[in-house]
């Protein structure tokens, strides 16, 4: 924590957030609220084959009916149609990685690959319009066998989702420290299990979308976009159209979450829309509805672990090894970001000596995988913290204690993980402080008490009731860097752009809290602007839980550095020296004498004289435009508790308790970090036991909307989620902060698989998958029944 | 999706062939059709409306019949394509003499369904298709009866088959989860059990 925030008074403080009176009174600009004159508006077919040569696409009838300006194919686009971009290349610094990228492409031209790949699209005066041409349109397709099952993709005689490989192996990576072979040798015990994890949606509550318009008069475009990354995206559609970066303005406004998939760029839609709005110089409107949702935007998890520990009798983790298969979906232009955070999370929170990681990355004929909420951490997660659980087992220990004996111990930080993660860097963890974690999450959920005396009770009264207790690790704030511009306006109000968007993180506020306490303002008197190119124009977006730490950490640079303008203005202006002065109540002021201040905006007219001469290498204003970049990324940490109850009649799991111990360096502002773990458990929850995309043998999607598609609902939840923040602040960054917007959803899939073990002890199962159901519990049960019998 | 089911007509195999050479009785078993063409000695085309819960609309289907023994048995290739999604698969299907004047219809095939119907009909597909099936093989069956009585008393059929809209009823009524007698709890699908129906119509209409 900086100086002026030790003495501030907004960080740290649960201000209420900014943005919410405009959200809460509708006067919050979101993408489809954009309704331009003489707007027109698309709509996509999409391939109903998961693996189809398209021969050919008779767009013919479409185009004759009434209200349609125009339908375009790939072939319609002529020198346009190019594949998208390799958003993450893989890390170099891995050796003998392979990696095949196959990168989205804007229209089917040669083979949909999987159900919802874009054919053609139509641009119509309405969307009905538009909707109905799509059934106009006559697609010759030539359907192939699919490519769904991992294991089964990798056979020698499995159908190709790209016929210029050899095979459907898209990565390999292979990473090691120490020796994993030699360890096991040493080993008192050592646990082989497979893992299963399968894939889950986003879910965002508003869907995709995309307005485009042309003004061909100041050859400006100006792309609304529910985007993570509006700088790359404007980069992107300007490089595409051939445009200067200056000439196109991408707007990211209000969005109804992210989770993921939004950071995804140059997307089908992402690049048709401007460029038809271009072409037929009229506004563009595409907004995702919800099944195109489920069938056109990225989703995540989808792996398969062979994994094994050998630990000594007394709980030691000689070593871990993880081999694992990871479904990338039809393509992987976000490169290995999730299977290499996957990786270093199965690592987790333990001083693991040795450890054998290797996995495939595999092409299937289903949707593209890229970060969901998570991003292939709460996989990694999942499987070290069901392999203690089983060590612990087999050991007969407690499993508290096998992880408190294993955790990396306060004084090796900064910890050496060795292997590469996904910010292409050794994962070093910066810091921590596990125990007190541990003991206040067991403190919390009455860890003894409920094993002791609760839970004998229950059982006594017939009851299934068990505890899940798993620690967690997040690598946040990753690089490259934020820039952010602190302004002091004359009427002493202060203004900050970023170039990081917003969907729904609480910016509004916790920058201006940074912000307020460097230049002693008003938290209400700071306007943030985020997501939008005009306004800033460097940076890369908001994902990997790095709002806070990277573009909070650039605001805060920016902030201070007006602050040492101002101060160096006012001491001219005062006659004071600049220790002697201090800013607070929008004022700067000399300490002991009050009455000898300037108000900020004062300051602010002074520093911008309209005559005169300013002196040589100046720059006019109380303003500073500054960018922040961590070396590495800064690790959170924290223990998640809960206690359910499961009915054995119909296995419906009832979370009775959750309690989470959460360390995420300086807290900005707790109320919005409950928040961001609350949504985080949520997802959690989702990933346990509600959420799971089901794909048929053919590659369709079988559950493609909320009816079937279930997410925890407000009576799935616990009745109270009890949070306690413990701070460990990185030394990576001034501030100390680390990210938080994931961390709720990691650890919540190993904690309830390890309760509901619990609960259903007397059936001796094992759960090695996730997400579960009534149903798959159901035949979980009856197998173990089997086994026994 | 594996499908097979069993449904008995009261008639002999003779008279059960002879009403599956009906195309008129057959389509009109399964309201919503709304064409069949031959367009070879073993291949048809004909037009559907379907509706599954929300998603509905026309579809095109083409039809191959082979491996004829009559009155025993028969195999149908069938395909189907619509803006709700599409339809492809196989059949069989085969008549028992029961020896007591009943006829037992065995039908078995594999189907895959695709695109919307697949995606967000999906829960809605083993119901309806259940009550699809149930409702166009007791028309039929009463279809045949009313060609028994008119034939034992010398005058013209009388039989009016079941509106759209009662069709569309007697769905519904299903969907709210009426029960259904246990010979009819097959896995069936829809537009399988359409298309195979209308399957019949057609390779019918070519004995006509």
């Amino acid at each position: 924590m900086t100086d002026a925030q030790k003495t501030g008074k907004y960080v740290g403080q649960r201000v209420t957030r900014n943005e919410d009176p405009r959200l809460l009174t509708g006067q919050a600009l979101f993408v489809d609220d954009v309704d331009l004159p003489d707007m027109l508006h698309a709509a996509f077919l999409r391939s109903d084959y998961a693996h189809a040569r398209v021969r050919s696409i008779d767009v013919s009838a479409a185009r004759t009916r009434p209200g349609v300006v125009a339908v375009y194919t790939a072939e319609d686009m002529g020198d346009f149609w190019r594949p998208g971009p390799l958003i993450v290349p893989p890390p170099s610094k891995v050796e003998g990685i392979v990696f095949h990228a196959r990168t989205q492409i804007p229209m089917v031209k040669d083979k949909a690959r999987h159900i919802g790949d874009p054919l053609a699209v139509v641009i119509a005066e309405s969307r009905y319009i538009a909707e109905d041409a799509l059934e106009d349109i006559i697609v010759d397709y030539e359907p192939l066998e699919a490519v769904v099952d991992l294991e089964k993709a990798l056979e020698p005689d499995a159908p190709l989702v790209y016929d210029d490989l050899d095979s459907n192996l898209a990565a390999h990576v292979i990473q090691e420290k120490g020796n994993y072979e030699a360890a096991r040798e040493q080993a008192d015990v050592v646990i082989k299990r497979r893992i299963v994890i399968d894939r889950g949606a986003a879910a965002a509550l508003e869907n995709r979308g995309v307005v485009a318009a042309w003004d061909a008069k100041s050859q400006q475009l100006t792309v609304w976009d529910t985007t993570q990354a509006p700088i790359p995206i404007r980069n992107g559609i300007a490089a595409m159209l051939g445009l200067s970066e200056h000439q196109v303005r991408v707007i990211a406004p209000f969005i109804g979450g992210g989770f993921g998939p939004k950071i995804m760029m140059d997307q089908p839609e992402e690049v048709l829309v401007p460029w038809a709005a271009v072409k037929l110089n009229r506004p563009v409107k595409w907004i995702e509805d919800r099944r195109e949702n489920f069938i056109g935007t990225t989703q995540e998890r989808g792996q398969i672990h062979d994994a094994e520990i050998a630990v000594t009798r007394d709980g030691r983790i000689l070593g871990l090894r993880d081999v694992f298969l990871h479904d990338t979906g039809a393509y992987d232009p976000y490169g290995l970001t999730v299977p290499l955070n996957t990786q270093s999370h199965a690592l987790s929170a333990y001083d693991v000596p040795n450890y054998y990681t290797e996995f495939r990355v595999v092409f299937t004929n289903k949707m593209i995988v890229t970060p969901v909420r998570g991003a292939g951490r709460p996989q990694g997660i999942f499987v070290m913290e069901r392999m203690l659980d089983l060590a612990a087992k087999e050991l007969g220990m407690d499993r508290t204690e096998i992880r408190r004996r294993n955790y990396i111990p306060p004084d090796a930080f900064p910890y050496r993980h060795v292997v590469i993660d996904q910010a292409f860097a050794e994962l070093i963890f910066d810091s921590g402080d596990y125990e007190p974690a541990l003991d206040k999450a067991m403190t919390m959920i009455g860890y003894h008490h409920f094993l002791k005396e609760e839970q004998p009770r229950l059982r006594a009264e017939g009851r299934h009731v068990g505890l899940g207790i798993v620690s967690f690790v997040e690598t946040t704030g990753v690089g490259p860097y934020e820039g952010a511009r602190v302004t002091v306006e004359s009427s002493g109000k202060v203004s900050v752009v970023t170039g990081v968007g917003t969907q729904g993180q609480g910016h509004f506020t916790s920058f201006a809290q940074v912000v307020a306490d460097q230049l002693g303002v008003d938290v209400r008197d700071v306007r943030v602007v985020t997501g939008d190119t005009a306004q800033f124009h460097w940076g890369t977006g908001t994902f990997a839980s790095r709002g806070a730490v990277v573009a909070g950490n650039a605001v805060n640079c920016a902030a201070s550095n007006v602050r040492t303008k101002v101060l160096k203005l006012a001491s001219k202006v005062l006659n004071a020296p600049e220790e002697e002065l201090e800013l607070a109540d929008g004022q700067v002021r000399v300490a002991d004498i009050p009455e000898q201040a300037i108000s900020l905006g004062e300051l602010a007219v002074l520093a911008n004289p309209l005559r005169g001469a300013v002196e040589p290498g100046t720059e006019p204003g109380l303003e500073s435009t500054d960018y922040f970049g961590p070396k590495t990324c800064a690790t959170a940490f924290g223990v998640v508790a809960m206690v359910v109850e499961v009915d054995p009649e119909t296995m419906l799991v009832e979370i009775q308790r959750l309690v989470i111990a959460h360390d995420c360096g300086t807290v900005l502002n707790p109320m919005i970090v409950d928040g961001q773990i609350h949504g985080g458990l949520s997802l959690g929850i989702g990933n346990s036991f509600y959420e799971q995309l089901v794909y048929d043998e053919n590659g369709q999607l079988l559950n493609a909307s909320f009816m079937d598609y279930l997410l925890p609902r407000s009576t799935d939840m616990p009745p109270l989620i009890e949070i306690g923040h413990l701070e460990t602040p990185s030394p990576l960054n001034p501030m100390g902060s680390k990210g938080v917007g994931e961390a709720g959803a990691l650890p919540v899939p190993a904690a309830f698989a390890q309760a509901v073990e619990d609960a259903l002890a007397d059936y001796g199962i094992e759960i090695l998958e996730t997400p579960l159901s009534p149903n798959r519990l159901f035949e979980i049960v009856q197998a173990a029944r089997g086994a026994d019998e | 999706m594996e499908l097979q089911g069993e449904f008995v007509f009261d008639g002999s195999r003779e008279e059960v062939w002879e009403l599956v050479r009906d195309p008129e009785v057959l389509s009109s078993a399964l309201p919503g059709t709304q064409s069949l063409n031959q367009v070879s000695e073993s291949e048809y085309e004909g037009q559907m409306t379907m509706r599954v819960g929300p998603v509905s609309g026309v579809f095109a289907g083409k039809v191959v019949v082979s491996d004829e023994v009559p009155p025993e048995s028969y195999t149908l290739a069938v395909e189907g394509r619509g803006a709700p999604g599409f339809a492809k698969g196989t059949g069989h299907v085969q008549l028992v003499d029961q020896g007591d004047g009943t006829t037992l219809m065995k039908y078995e095939g594999d189907v895959q369904i695709g695109g919307k119907l697949a995606s967000v009909g999906q829960r809605m597909l083993e119901t309806v298709s259940k009550s699809m099936t149930r409702q166009g093989l007791e028309t039929l069956n009463q279809a045949l009866q009313a060609r028994k009585t008119a034939e034992a008393e010398g005058r013209e059929v009388e039989y009016t088959p079941p509106s759209e809209t009662e069709f569309a009823m007697s769905v519904a009524r299903d969907l709210a989860g009426e029960v259904f007698s246990p010979q009819h709890r097959t896995v069936w699908v829809v537009v399988a059990v359409a298309i195979v129906s209308v399957a019949i119509g057609f390779w019918l209409g070519r004995r006509k």
